[in-house]
């Protein structure tokens, strides 16, 4: 559904993503790479924010460039690394705002809204809130909200920039859980730091100096290996459980 | 409940709207003010009396003194705040400066002439109004000639503009032929600001010394008040030096300005408040101010 | 298409003080009006036959007048605030108010200078053409050299360098022509003076024009408040919405100041007393913005008639104090 081709970025001269080919279908990727491997920039060539110095992203077969910014809207849903916090708007009014792909700066919100509205920050279990404001609430309470406004376009893909930022335990657990609900319809990209949630997803990608370093389940041991060389030998996959578990080489 | 609001603020809205652009329409054309009554057996002159302005509003203390020296002191009702020659007019309403005109003042005194100067905004709002607003630039001696004549014209005694004319330009001639020879073609240097910007050969003051035998540190092509660099003040070393009395004690003492030999031999020219006063109003005591300078050289000349 | 204020359903508190400032606001209007008709250099003691020209054709359009100059800058105050995502932006950052200032020095140089035929016409043209012509010169400049409204930070700094471009050439002018000084003074300095019906016809038609406007455009201030990026990937059209916003901004400084010269402060703090007392999208706020800078305009120039009748102060005066004072308690109450 989402497509990149041979994406290369240079930003400042410098080289950020060098040929990047790829395909997502539904289901929910991670993202994982040292930092300044280029997770971010790629999150936002997906999401038609940074146009590609070559190569195209498709969605649905059509490339970007054929696509209107609010139709692209309408298919990709983005959540930042870090949101600026508006005062005025209530937990609603910034929920009801990831609904102006469907309706545009002109048109009156109507029943589907409100219920797009509802089901997402019912979702995100930030329906208590509702009429609270940003800066009333906790880093993390405020990250639901933001991910209940990207949940509310309704848009078939989901990208997803560290979502589980100040979240704690508890919730980035929850957070799992909503994304792998959310992957059985959808595709559901998420750029994690944390690699024992990222080894959850059903395909992990890894990136290093902007090239795909490894590409395919956490249970294959190609992709656990290209992992552990990416990150230059600081983790060690143990897979003595029923699921592979991502930790720290201290010992070693 | 939201609904109810947003229809009354709609209509609100709209009806504010409509008010703004359906009330100027209905009072586009101002109430003509009363006239007055006629009498009723009416005279050539009482008819002559009639017809010109009765009621004079001045925003100009040049044209105050104007409007005085042609004898229609009493017709004036209202003044700006900077008139003050003659003392009689001191005792009329002040109605502000040019620039910040007290409006209503001005239409609850019911004139029936104002008088102002050239790009002074008040002009266009008094005229939409319904004021009769003539409107004199006095930059030279040829405006303020211009605007004496035009002025005796309206007032109806269009003779009195040529001879007062004629007194002033006796006044002049007096002053001329009062300079001391020695003086005559010395290069005057007339402060009229701090800045310091001096009066140039095209304006009215340099207009006088010129209309005295006296010559101007300022070419010509510097303009009307130009600003001038100390710089080129010192370079020229006017021979005479003008400016306000407490201007002069405090000039030496501008950086620089020690240089200047005018000052070194008390070669300057200090006038009070009132005579700079005159000599800095293009109006009808332009004799009078010449007569002030060829004062100070007489004084300057007896003293060496 | 109907003009609908309608908001997703808010708390109880959240919608009483809406309704609350919009009351307010409009009792305060009208009050003020009243005041207004009754307040000026001449009391209330003059013969019957000029009660037609004094309050009808000089009070009446004069109040009327500084609630229409308010609401002007009230509603432009709201748009640069929500466009730069700064609370302390100000209408005049764009180059409108150097651009205004510069056009009004031309002119008064060029009425004193004059005596080509062009300077004359230009002259004649009226300082308020001159005004409103330079707010939106002013403003194209500033987007020629910000490249167009894509970046928020360039279109101010351009709108910095312009202003101070703009002053220099205009204070070289004023050297040339020193008579040109006082008219500018008085200009930078504000009045509600010379408002007559004609020039409250032309206010009327501008409110009429960016009132509905800016309300159509507030649900993508409301996205701006989120990120350029979170507002983009919303699928807005960033650049052209930016565009209508600077234009807007552009005309509604521009026509104010035409009017009325530079007031101070308005712009600046009518936004902040809506968010204070009755935080919502911009829907709300930009309408109420503009209803509080009328009512804070017509108040300062009930005030600037009043407080020393016969004496009129200038109304900017009033408005910087007014607006400073409140603006310095702001920030010693954040501070402390």
């Amino acid at each position: 559904m989402l497509q990149a081709d041979q994406l290369t970025l240079q930003l400042g001269g410098r080289p950020v993503l060098r040929g990047i080919d790829c395909a997502f279908a539904t289901g929910w990727t991670a993202i994982v790479g040292p930092n300044g491997a280029g997770k971010t920039s790629l999150m936002r060539v997906l999401a038609g924010l940074l146009p590609a110095s070559k190569g195209e992203v498709r969605v649905g077969g059509q490339p970007f460039a054929a696509l209107g910014s609010r139709e692209r809207a309408l298919r990709i849903a983005w959540l930042p690394q870090q949101a600026e916090v508006s005062g005025e708007l209530t937990v609603r009014e910034i929920v009801h705002l990831g609904r102006l792909p469907h309706l545009g700066l002109f048109t009156a919100p109507g029943p589907a809204d409100e219920a797009a509205v509802d089901a997402a920050m019912a979702a995100t279990e930030c329906s208590a809130w509702a009429q609270r404001r940003l800066p009333e609430l906790s880093g993390g309470e405020r990250q639901r909200v933001l991910l209940a406004r990207a949940l509310a376009t309704q848009a078939p893909i989901l990208l997803l920039d560290e979502p589980t930022t100040h979240l704690d335990a508890p919730h980035q657990v929850a957070l799992a859980r909503l994304v792998r609900r959310l992957a059985q319809r959808q595709v559901v990209l998420t750029v994690l730091h944390d690699l024992p949630l990222a080894l959850h997803a059903d395909r992990v990608l890894v990136l290093r100096d902007g090239r795909i370093a490894g590409d395919g389940a956490p249970a294959d041991p190609a992709l656990q290996h290209a992992l552990v060389r990416a990150f230059d030998g600081a983790v060690r996959i143990d897979t003595r459980g029923t699921h592979p578990l991502a930790v720290p080489a201290l010992d070693d | 409940m939201t609904r109810a609001l947003v229809q009354a603020v709609r209509t609100l809205l709209a009806g504010a709207v409509a008010l703004c652009l359906a009330l100027p329409a209905a009072h586009a054309q101002p109430a003509q003010p009363a006239q007055p009554p006629q009498p009723a057996h009416s005279t050539q002159a009482a008819e002559a009396a009639v017809r010109t302005p009765q009621r004079i509003v001045s925003l100009v203390p040049s044209l105050t003194e104007t409007v005085c020296s042609l004898g229609a002191c009493s017709r004036l009702v209202g003044t700006d705040r900077f008139a003050n020659w003659p003392p009689s007019v001191l005792q009329l309403p002040k109605l502000g400066g040019l620039d910040d005109a007290q409006v209503e003042s001005i239409v609850a005194l019911r004139p029936d002439l104002v008088l102002a100067a050239p790009s002074a905004r008040v002009v266009r709002r008094l005229r939409d109004l319904g004021l009769t607003v003539q409107v004199f630039a006095s930059d030279s001696h040829a405006d303020v000639r211009r605007s004496i004549d035009a002025l005796a014209a309206t007032l109806g005694d269009a003779a009195a503009g040529p001879r007062l004319w004629a007194a002033i330009e006796r006044e002049l001639a007096a002053a001329r032929d009062r300079v001391p020879p020695a003086w005559r073609g010395q290069r005057v240097y007339f402060e009229v600001s701090t800045t310091p910007h001096a009066a140039g050969t095209g304006s009215f003051i340099g207009q006088t010394l010129a209309g005295l035998g006296l010559a101007n540190i300022v070419p010509p092509a510097l303009g009307a008040f130009p600003q001038l660099s100390p710089e080129f003040i010192v370079r020229a070393q006017p021979d005479v030096v003008m400016a306000p009395r407490r201007e002069i004690s405090a000039m030496a003492a501008r950086p620089g300005w020690a240089a200047l030999q005018a000052l070194g031999h008390d070669r300057h020219c200090g006038f009070d408040a009132a005579g700079y006063e005159m000599l800095v109003r293009p109006g009808p005591r332009l004799g009078e101010a010449a007569g002030l300078i060829a004062d100070c050289l007489v004084a300057l000349e007896s003293r060496r | 298409m109907a003009l609908d204020l309608t908001v997703p359903a808010t708390g109880a508190t959240d919608h009483s003080r809406r309704r609350t400032l919009a009351l307010g606001l409009a009792a305060a209007a009208a009050l003020l009006l009243t005041a207004g008709l009754w307040v000026g250099s001449e009391g209330w003691a003059w013969p019957a036959e000029q009660a037609a020209l004094i309050v009808g054709q000089i009070r009446a359009p004069r109040s009327l007048g500084a609630l229409a100059v308010g609401a002007l800058l009230g509603l432009a105050g709201a748009l640069a605030q929500g466009l730069f995502r700064n609370p302390l932006a100000d209408p005049f950052l764009i180059g409108t108010a150097a651009g205004a200032s510069l056009a009004v020095v031309v002119v008064l140089a060029a009425g004193v200078l004059g005596a080509s035929a062009a300077t004359q016409w230009f002259g004649d043209i009226g300082l308020a053409a001159a005004a409103f012509s330079g707010a939106l010169g002013g403003m194209l400049l500033t987007l020629l050299m910000a490249r167009g409204a894509q970046h928020s930070l360039r279109l101010l700094l351009a709108g910095v360098v312009v202003g101070m471009v703009c002053g220099a050439v205009a204070d070289l002018l004023v050297t040339l022509s020193p008579q040109a000084m006082r008219g500018r003074q008085f200009f930078m300095l504000g009045s509600t003076a010379l408002l007559g019906w004609h020039q409250l016809a032309l206010l009327g038609a501008g409110l009429a024009l960016a009132l509905p406007a800016a309300w159509r455009l507030s649900r993508g201030l409301d996205a701006l408040a989120l990120g350029e990026d979170t507002a983009t990937s919303l699928g807005l059209p960033l650049a052209r919405l930016r565009g209508a916003l600077v234009l807007l901004l552009a005309l509604a400084t521009g026509l104010a100041v035409s009017q009325a010269g530079l007031v101070a402060f308005v712009g600046l703090v009518s936004p902040h007393l809506v968010r204070r007392f009755a935080p919502a999208p911009h829907g709300y706020t930009l309408l109420a913005s503009a209803a509080t800078g009328g009512v804070l305009l017509l108040g300062a120039d009930v005030l600037a008639r009043g407080l020393l009748a016969p004496l009129e102060l200038p109304v900017g005066v009033l408005t910087a104090l007014l607006g400073g004072g409140y603006l310095l308690w702001l920030l010693h109450r954040r501070a402390g």
